[in-house]
């Protein structure tokens, strides 16, 4: 999952970089509003962490521009002023949630998790498919009952594949929601992560259920 | 006691004291001389018959059927009189006293054998008032005759009663009226009175937009609206600084409170390298540095406002000063390849406080060694301007937009640029030298292009002994 944090606050955008990368989502930071806004035009983000006061562009003209392209990315904003007026103007103007400065790391967590969830159809908490199932709030990944452990990419890639069960992924998509934009995109590493992930999951188990679609990319799903 | 009732009581009393005063000096000069011209009349005649009777050399009266034929003036119907022996027996009297009796009073009587005339007034039963004169008539020392001149009071107590009745029936008439009309009077001039009221109740109730409409005329209530027009804009303004101040601290103060809450948590999320937690502590410690000086300079700045910050006036050498500052500043500039510049200098002596003018240039320097850029130079310059000294400290940095000039000046303002440019700034330092300027009976002006360089310019009256 690829989020975009926009964030003029030099250390307070370090710490949730950080934050989000330990729970290994791909995370871009950028301190410029009006930066933030053509990167979130660009980028096909799962998530995006709004500051409202920024400089170049206040925080609620990055919403309008983000609503008015019609890109419904759930969006979080993060607001120092605890006043109501300015949380309801951001949630009209197109938030899904807020955190008031300061906030508290897991809460932060959690509420994107939550927003993750909203993103999807009718996924509840635990990811599930067949017996594979992946808890998003313990980043918890079982076979059949039995614990698997993955990398911090690894379960990244596994999480997005579970979201988007049945449908064909490519690997531009791939790369776009499980790296971030220092990715380099003429390389191998995501079918080298796949095979990874092949090992880990599929292999002993005569049901398998990560599908190579040739010519495209990617597929999870039972036979 | 609504003003409205005062207003108007105050009024009637004052209206039925001047009526009542006005109609007994009215009533009791026309009584007066309404009396003394009859008095004055009864006079004449008297006279006139005295005169007559001299004419004759007073011989003694024969009938009255003569007396009259001789003294037509006496026949004047509306008097009658009567001619008393010295005994006090009437002689002679006219016709129109036949019906009664109206013997000489005992001290009408005493008064003529000393000569002298009296006025008196009498009643008979049946008869209207009636007022007398007894004029004695004296030869070669004796009382001879005493003449007495009568005539009705009648109509002269009339005119008195009607008088009396129309003051009596037209004084609370007129009370009325104008006790309505001064009720009337008092509710239209207090009428805008209620309207101040009314919005001054919604402005209490925390309505801060509402103006009252200034009447056309330039009077009492007209004033008093823009008065209170201009207290509420002063109001208005005063509040929304401090929302905004509240605001801009609480958001000051919650950012690194953020970062502290933030990097601890994640530190504590999983066991780290020492390394690791170093850089979280001293991270924090930054952070809890920029919260101090925030903290200090919001308490300096809220004592100064309440007048509790302590300020000497003495004579302070300002080009001294403005080396010694230069000294400390260039130290500060060599850390980040800035050159700081004495351009100029004058003797100048100054009346303050050493201690924040330091502070004061200090600041100055200090802002414009860190929107330079590396390698730049930071000119300061001292000049004397007639009474006033100019400290001038100029930057070659990233300048300042003109919109942004304004507000400088304001706590906690910051421009998007400053923001970018420096992450340590707390958004007082300007404030403050603002206050110290001022408090010194100076000014500080800014002249500024963006991408060209700011100058801050610190004007100070010189000590009068030196101007």
């Amino acid at each position: 999952m690829r989020i975009l944090v926009i964030e003029d606050e030099t250390k307070v955008g370090c710490f949730i970089k950080r934050a989000l990368e330990e729970e290994s989502y791909a995370v871009d930071l950028c301190e410029d509003g009006a930066k933030g806004l053509q990167m979130a035009l660009i980028t096909d983000y799962d998530v995006l962490i709004v500051d409202l006061m920024l400089p170049s562009l206040p925080g609620l003209e990055i919403l309008k521009g983000v609503r008015q392209a019609r890109i419904q990315t759930p969006i979080l904003i993060l607001t120092a002023q605890s006043q109501v007026d300015q949380r309801v103007k951001g949630l009209d103007a197109g938030a899904d949630d807020y955190l008031t400065k300061p906030f508290a790391i897991d809460e932060l967590l959690a509420r994107i998790r939550a927003l993750l969830r909203r993103g999807s159809t009718e996924s509840p908490g635990v990811l599930q498919i067949d017996d594979l199932a992946l808890n998003p709030a313990t980043r918890e990944v079982t076979r059949g009952g039995q614990r698997i452990d993955l990398t911090s990419k690894e379960y990244a890639l596994l999480e997005y594949l579970m979201r988007h069960t049945g449908r064909v992924l490519t690997r531009p998509m791939i790369s776009e929601h499980v790296w971030n934009q220092d990715f380099d995109t003429f390389t191998n590493v995501i079918d080298v992560y796949v095979n990874y992930l092949r090992n880990k999951i599929d292999r002993g188990h005569s049901k398998k259920l990560i599908h190579t679609i040739r010519g495209s990319g990617y597929m999870l799903k039972v036979d | 006691m609504p003003l409205r009732v005062r207003l108007t009581l105050w009024y009637g009393t004052a209206l039925a004291l001047i009526l009542i005063i006005f109609s007994t000096i009215l009533y009791v000069v026309t009584a007066r001389s309404l009396r003394d011209a009859v008095d004055q009349s009864l006079e004449e005649t008297a006279a006139a018959a005295v005169r007559s009777l001299e004419e004759r050399g007073f011989l003694p009266l024969i009938d009255e059927t003569e007396l009259m034929s001789q003294f037509p003036e006496l026949a004047r119907i509306d008097k009658f009189f009567q001619i008393f022996s010295p005994s006090g027996t009437i002689t002679i009297r006219s016709p129109n006293v036949k019906e009664h009796e109206m013997p000489l009073s005992r001290q009408a009587l005493e008064v003529a054998y000393s000569g002298r005339t009296i006025f008196e007034s009498a009643k008979y039963p049946k008869e209207p008032p009636l007022r007398l004169i007894s004029v004695p008539i004296m030869y070669r020392g004796s009382l001879l005759y005493i003449i007495q001149v009568g005539t009705s009071m009648d109509s002269v107590e009339e005119t008195l009663n009607r008088l009396l009745l129309v003051l009596l029936v037209s004084m609370p008439v007129a009370l009325a009226v104008s006790l309505a009309g001064g009720w009337f009077m008092a509710g239209r001039a207090l009428r805008p009175v209620d309207a101040i009221t009314l919005a001054a109740q919604r402005i209490a109730g925390g309505d801060l937009t509402q103006r009252l409409t200034v009447p056309a005329s330039a009077d009492e209530i007209g004033r008093l609206t823009k008065t209170f027009n201009d207290m509420i804009d002063q109001l208005e303004t005063s509040f929304r600084q401090i929302r905004q101040f509240s605001s801009d601290a609480s958001h000051e103060l919650r950012t690194p409170l953020t970062v502290m809450k933030g990097e601890t948590e994640l530190a504590l999320r999983r066991p780290r390298e020492t390394d690791d937690y170093k850089v979280v502590l001293e991270s924090n410690l930054e952070e809890i540095d920029r919260m101090t000086r925030i903290v200090d300079e919001l308490l300096f700045l809220s004592r100064a406002d309440m007048g509790e910050v302590k300020m000497e006036y003495l004579p302070v050498p300002l080009d001294m000063l403005i080396e010694d500052v230069h000294r400390q500043a260039s130290l500060l500039g060599q850390e980040q390849d800035i050159q700081v510049v004495l351009r100029a200098t004058a003797p100048a002596v100054v009346l303050g406080d050493e201690l924040r003018l330091r502070e004061l240039f200090l600041n100055l320097l200090d802002n414009a060694v860190k929107y330079s850029h590396p390698g730049g130079t930071v000119d300061i310059a001292l000049t004397i301007e007639q009474t006033h000294a100019r400290v001038a400290v100029t930057d070659h940095g990233i300048g300042i937009a003109q919109e942004d000039q304004l507000q400088i000046f304001d706590r906690f303002y910051r421009t998007d640029n400053a923001r970018a440019h420096t992450k340590k700034g707390t958004g007082l330092g300007l404030s403050i030298c603002a206050w110290i300027v001022e408090s010194h009976r100076g000014r500080l002006e800014v002249q500024s292009k963006v991408g060209e360089g700011s100058t801050f310019t610190a004007i100070l009256p010189l000590a009068p002994a030196s101007a």
